[in-house]
């Protein structure tokens, strides 16, 4: 009969790419996103960034405030495109910015309402406007990124008259749904700007929509992970001849290196690479002394089960194999991804023996880590002589408390959804960055005492 | 007493006939002296025309679009002999939603009871020809009409349209939807394709209602803004009309068909079209005609 197949849906790891699309906006700006799609949406939105962003929603122009045409049953039927132009003529007049984007939910895009010709109508010299076809079936919150993105370096991207050397912009990582995004776009500058460049990071309080606008000039883009923000990168391509690099998100020094070494031999840099990592590793260990005799005093090794979407699965599993070393046992990527990126995202997190990293598991479904974890250390007639996971230590979203009570150990929100932490400008990337996630996984792992 | 309302849909290939056959069965209905509505559901609106003397009337989503709050008792026109003509309408074409359309219109009347205040016998739906999506198969679906009559011809092109039709009853048929009352055969002047259509109601396991030929009375009456029962009621197609409207009236229990699967739909086609060739070389000429 009609069974739900053998699996069930779990609270959902991200929104819809009209939700994905709508936090990008939010977070670019002197920009106006302008919604159109049912009313519910947006506040759906509003309430999903609410309980995932690590108490980070809204803003000028956001969460419930942001402008939508509300299409009803009669704009269906006989088109949304007049309320939309209506909506979008209040906009223009009511909210100031110089960037407006129209995006579409699943209603109008299903019935194809042609935004493109809606935004031309009011083309002037005073703003720009831009459109996206976001319909929220289309996936989710990270597609939606990259294909606002996408629309905007297609439709408001300058076509560059030469390239500025040494500048390069950062993709990949997704406001909002990566909760650090401001600490770790500005973890990310900070580390590039070692070797001299001149880094466009789009987001922060320190970008500027001219910073956007004229991204064309950029030598390379550096997409900072394996799966989000391709699309634009290659948008960049094709519209601007702007190639691109992927990296892992740099969290702690390997990364970080890793990643300096990689920007220095796309761009043929003449930096001395070694000197400057040489300097950040000796800061970053000087900090790591204070720590070593109590590490070993109080027992503070940990194996580790991650769980999280493929930036900070790759990032945080890396992380604690390279340069922490805590041991992973389980990683576990909620993502939806096809076999082919499968395989390659786990040939990432294989390490030398005796490591030899963790076992690899794709599934959206987290509360299958407990089976998983089963599955490694089977339960023995007798537990007493029995391999079993401890002490452990559980690092992914807010939705993983369960598994990691369950399992008795402590647990570190940093993937989407994070509802038990407020983050405004924390961030875990770079040499610094790494420090940081030290400090909020071993204030979790001593926050009973 | 007022019994129950007859509820029927009428669907079928594009520009079969559907609208032509749908309004001459209402003004044959009507003759019977049954009060009868026609449903227009289609966006060219053009459903009842013969029943107004050509003239179009303002459709549902004309009304809509102009007022939040529609009376369905405003967008009730009555035509020849007092049918109730209504016409669903839609947007202009290339924008909007035409399918939600036509579920609002129909929505609009089962809401405010409007068939039973007329205190009606019949309702026909003449549904567009090309059903491409969920909103034209609201009238088949579950508490509107009980009965589907497909118009078809004995092209291939219409009786794969009708094969799909098919399939989409089957469908709805689990959950309370229209069942076929069977196939109204339209334009069959040759003896050959009554038995195309005989043939592929047969194996689809329903009846013929009627065969309709194609006559010129039609498009006499047509360009006189009538159907042939007005127009022409003395003549032999008026006679087919009534005879058909007749068999409707009567027609009480409906079923589920047995559509074809494509590739068996495609070697029955090409089954035929070899005796077609046989019958154009002369080998098959006197048992294809029936003589
Ligand atoms: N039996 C017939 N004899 C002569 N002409 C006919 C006959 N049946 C239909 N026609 C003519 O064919 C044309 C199309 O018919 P009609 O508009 O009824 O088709 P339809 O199936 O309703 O089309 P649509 O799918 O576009 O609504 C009309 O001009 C009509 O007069
Ligand atoms: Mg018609």
């Amino acid at each position: 009969m009609n069974s739900i197949n053998n699996s069930y849906i779990e609270r959902p790891r991200y929104l819809c790419s009209l939700g994905g699309a709508l936090s990008t906006l939010e977070a670019l700006p002197e920009t106006i996103p302008v919604m159109h799609c049912a009313s519910g949406c947006a506040g759906s939105i509003a309430w999903a960034q609410n309980g995932g962003s690590a108490l980070q929603v809204g803003g000028h122009c956001g969460g419930l405030t942001v402008p939508s045409s509300n299409v009803g049953e009669r704009d269906v039927v006989f088109g949304g495109t007049d309320r939309l132009t209506e909506q979008l003529k209040n906009t223009l007049e009511i909210m100031e910015g110089r960037l407006y984007v129209i995006i579409t939910g699943c209603v109008t895009e299903i019935i194809g309402d042609d935004i493109r010709a809606v935004a031309a109508e009011f083309e002037s010299g005073d703003y720009a406007i831009v459109a996206a076809n976001t319909g929220g079936f289309k996936g989710n919150s990270y597609l939606g990124y990259d294909i606002v993105l996408t629309s905007i370096v297609n439709q408001y991207v300058k076509k560059a008259a030469s390239k500025k050397k040494k500048s390069v912009n950062i993709l990949g990582i997704v406001p909002y749904m990566d909760v650090f995004w401001r600490g770790n776009l500005k973890g990310v500058r900070r580390l590039l700007e070692k070797l001299g460049l001149e880094v466009n990071t789009f987001f922060t309080d320190e970008d500027s929509l001219d910073g956007l606008k004229n991204s064309s000039e950029a030598e390379l883009n550096i997409v900072l992970s394996d799966v989000y923000g391709h699309e634009t990168a290659k948008a960049y391509e094709e519209t601007h001849g702007v190639p691109y690099i992927t990296a892992t998100l740099p969290i702690g020094p390997t990364a970080s290196a890793e990643l300096l070494n990689a920007v220095c031999g796309a761009l043929c840099l003449e930096a001395d690479v070694d000197a400057i990592v040489g300097a950040e590793n000796k800061r970053y260990y000087r900090c790591l002394e204070l720590l070593s005799d109590t590490y070993n005093d109080i027992d503070l090794q940990k194996f580790a089960v991650i769980i999280g979407d493929v930036n900070y699965a790759v990032a945080v599993t890396r992380f604690l194999l390279d340069d922490f070393g805590w041991i992973p046992v389980l990683t576990q990527f909620t993502d939806v991804l096809d076999g082919e990126r499968q395989e390659h995202i786990a040939g990432k997190l294989k390490a030398p023996a005796p490591l030899n990293g963790p076992k690899v598991v794709f599934d959206t479904n987290a509360s299958e880590v407990v089976r998983y974890i089963n599955e490694l250390y089977p339960k023995r007639e007798s537990d007493k002589y029995a391999e079993t996971i401890a002490p452990a230590f559980v690092i992914g979203s807010s939705l993983d408390r369960a598994a990691a009570l369950k399992i008795g150990a402590p647990h570190l929100s940093v993937s989407f959804p994070v509802s038990n932490r407020a983050v405004l400008s924390r961030g875990y990337t770079g040499f610094d960055g790494g420090l940081t996630l030290i400090e909020d996984l071993l204030s979790a792992a001593v926050a009973m005492r | 007493m007022p019994g129950k309302i007859k509820q029927i849909a009428v669907y079928g290939k594009g520009g079969i006939g559907k609208s032509t056959t749908t309004s001459n069965i209402s003004a044959a209905l009507s003759k019977l002296g049954f009060k009868v509505m026609q449903f227009g559901c289609d966006p060219k609106s053009d459903s009842t025309n013969t029943l107004r003397g050509g003239q179009y009337i303002p459709t549902v989503l004309d009304t809509l679009r102009e007022k939040t709050n529609v009376k369905a008792t405003d967008v009730i026109f009555e035509g020849y002999n007092g049918i109730y003509c209504v016409e669903a309408g839609g947007p202009s074409p290339g924008v909007g939603c035409a399918g939600r359309g036509i579920i609002t219109a129909v929505e609009l009347f089962k809401q405010q009871k409007a068939f039973e205040k007329l205190d009606l016998d019949y309702v026909i739906y003449d549904v567009l020809g090309d059903v491409v999506c969920g909103g034209f198969a609201v009238p088949i679906r579950e508490g509107i009409a009980e009965h589907v009559f497909t118009v078809s011809s004995a092209d291939f092109m219409a009786i794969y349209a009708a094969n799909n039709l098919f399939k989409g009853i089957a469908k709805y048929s689990h959950s309370g939807g229209a069942l076929l009352g069977g196939i109204i055969a339209n334009s069959i002047n040759q003896p050959y394709a009554k038995h195309i259509v005989d043939d592929f109601a047969e194996k689809t396991k329903t009846k013929i209602m009627q065969y309709v030929p194609r006559s010129v009375t039609v498009t006499q009456s047509e360009l006189q803004g009538k159907t042939t029962i007005e127009a022409a009621p003395d003549s032999e197609q008026a006679a087919v009309y009534m005879e058909l409207a007749d068999r409707i009236a009567k027609h009480e229990v409906s079923a589920t068909p047995s559509p074809l699967e494509i590739s068996e739909l495609r070697e029955w086609a090409a089954s035929w079209a070899n005796q077609l060739i046989a019958l154009e070389t002369g080998a098959l000429t006197s048992q294809a005609q029936g003589i």
